[in-house]
């Protein structure tokens, strides 16, 4: 259905120059953009658009309003009558109210502190310095899935992603694109673990995030998981690797697969 | 991504409108919120002026500028404020301490209608969400018909600022907000539906929808 396509080219293409397409389909989409010509000048258009409305006169607060306002309030009070201050000290009306505010105040304060401790002493329990490492990791990538896109430089080739890591930091990771293998490059971002940064490089399956922090090698990091992420990881002369995503961790198991066959430790320079 | 390609709204302007006017929503909002922010010794703690102050006062510009855009002129956008304003004093302790910029603007919204019903009942202009046969009219009354536009042609669009001022005043309300929201106030996808209390993919749709209105209103003037 031509209409329905077009609809949807429509949505996207909004959606996108909003950046608001989520990291795959706005992959997708700069692909066909690159291809389409007609899509490219629709495109133009949407932005002209943009910049037009974006550049029409705004209107200014007019001055006085700000105070007309302030007047206003100083002339009312929720709930009650300009009357209110002395009303407040008489202790009569809105007592009550502010009693009960105060209890909901203190039940809620309890159940805080209560939640606040109890994951302090369990912090202090599990305290474990490598442990430490894969919940600053795990910490990275729920992070980047709460920001509009898991990474800093989105990109589906592997020879922009490379240097970019390469211009921020000491040491780069091989960038594979495992497309092949079910898992398709989408960018790579710059997390910090301990105060180091350290190059992150994230893959799409499906429509899991997974996100490759490359850490210096040497580090024993176990499997596990953590706050609902399984965790994964593995070493090789250049770095450890600790993978995080919401798959599976036999699925994790097979990226791992995929990205040693994929990264081959480079011959030396 | 499962990009949604109808909307499924069709109650009609009014429906929408009572929901607007009826409808509790910052209060229900901030006592959902209050509950996991703790937004209860906020207000206690603090004169509920010195909050409204904080939450209502540094959105005020803003606020402005949406409410001159929902009823079309700067006399009404000073009413509307005032009244918004007055709301949100009253309503202070509903604030539930997460996003104050979209209460606020939460509030002008919602204020700027009810006030246009009151005092301008005719500008007040809704319509459901364009179906598919709207919009393929839509299409059809557009100055290439349904010929598939050449690059060349699309190239040809132009959006001179009086034009565009024009034509977003003529869109109906639904999609002159969202593009209000997103263009002028520069709110994402999120802050907009918490803002017009839709999901964010009809924000999405209409959005979309509303732009290519524009369009086909922009080559219209030719």
């Amino acid at each position: 259905m031509i209409a329905s396509i077009k609809e949807n080219d429509e949505l996207q293409m909004s959606a996108y120059c909003d950046g608001e397409l989520d990291p795959p389909s706005a992959i997708e989409f700069e692909r066909r953009l690159a291809d389409d010509e007609s899509l490219k000048a629709r495109y133009n258009r949407l932005l002209s658009l943009r910049r037009a409305v974006r550049s029409l006169p705004q209107y200014e607060l007019p001055p006085g309003l700000q105070a007309r306002i302030q007047s206003a309030l100083n002339a009312d009070a929720p709930g009650q009558t300009s009357l209110r201050g002395p009303v407040v000290r008489l202790g009569h009306a809105g007592r009550p109210r502010q009693r009960s505010w105060s209890f909901q105040a203190l039940a809620a304060a309890a159940v805080f502190g209560a939640v606040i401790s109890s994951s302090v002493m369990l912090t202090i329990e599990r305290y474990n310095p490598h442990e430490d490492v894969a919940r600053e990791v795990v910490a990275g990538h729920i992070r980047s899935l709460l920001a509009p896109q898991p990474f800093d430089i989105a990109s589906s080739d592997r020879h922009t992603v490379k240097p970019w890591f390469t211009s921020r930091l000491p040491e780069s990771p091989q960038v594979p694109d495992l497309a092949a293998q079910g898992f398709v490059l989408v960018g790579g971002r710059v997390d910090v673990v301990g105060q180091d940064p350290v190059a992150t490089i994230v893959y799409k399956h499906a429509k899991h995030t997974v996100s490759l922090t490359t850490l210096p090698p040497g580090q024993s990091v176990s499997d596990q998981a953590i706050a609902g992420y399984n965790v994964r990881s593995w070493s090789d002369p250049e770095f450890t690797y600790i993978a995080v995503s919401d798959l599976p961790s036999a699925d994790l198991a097979s990226f791992e697969h995929a990205f040693s066959a994929g990264s081959p430790v480079p011959e030396t320079k | 991504m499962t990009t949604p390609l109808s909307v499924h709204r069709s109650n009609s302007w009014r429906t929408e409108l009572n929901k607007v006017l009826l409808g509790k929503r910052p209060e229900g909002s901030g006592r959902l919120s209050g509950q996991q922010q703790a937004s209860v010794p906020i207000v206690q703690n603090k004169d509920e002026r010195a909050v409204f102050d904080e939450v209502f006062l540094p959105h005020m510009a803003e606020a402005y500028r949406l409410a001159q855009w929902l009823t079309g002129n700067a006399y009404d956008a000073d009413d509307v404020v005032q009244d918004a304003a007055l709301r949100a004093f009253r309503g202070i302790r509903s604030f539930g301490a997460v996003n104050a910029r979209a209460w606020s603007l939460a509030i002008v919204r919602n204020t700027a209608y009810s006030w246009l019903v009151k005092n301008r009942p005719k500008a007040v202009f809704f319509t459901d969400d364009l179906s598919a046969a709207e919009q393929q009219e839509l299409e059809h009354e557009g100055p290439h018909g349904t010929r598939i536009e050449t690059p060349e042609e699309i190239a040809l669009f132009k959006a001179e600022a009086e034009d565009v001022e024009h034509a977003l005043a003529k869109l109906p309300a639904q999609f002159r907000e969202v593009i209000v929201l997103r263009e002028i106030n520069q709110l994402n996808y999120r802050d907009i539906a918490e803002i017009i209390n839709v999901p964010i993919g009809t924000v999405m749709s209409r959005l979309s929808r509303g732009r290519q209105l524009l369009v086909a209103l922009l080559a219209d003037r030719e």
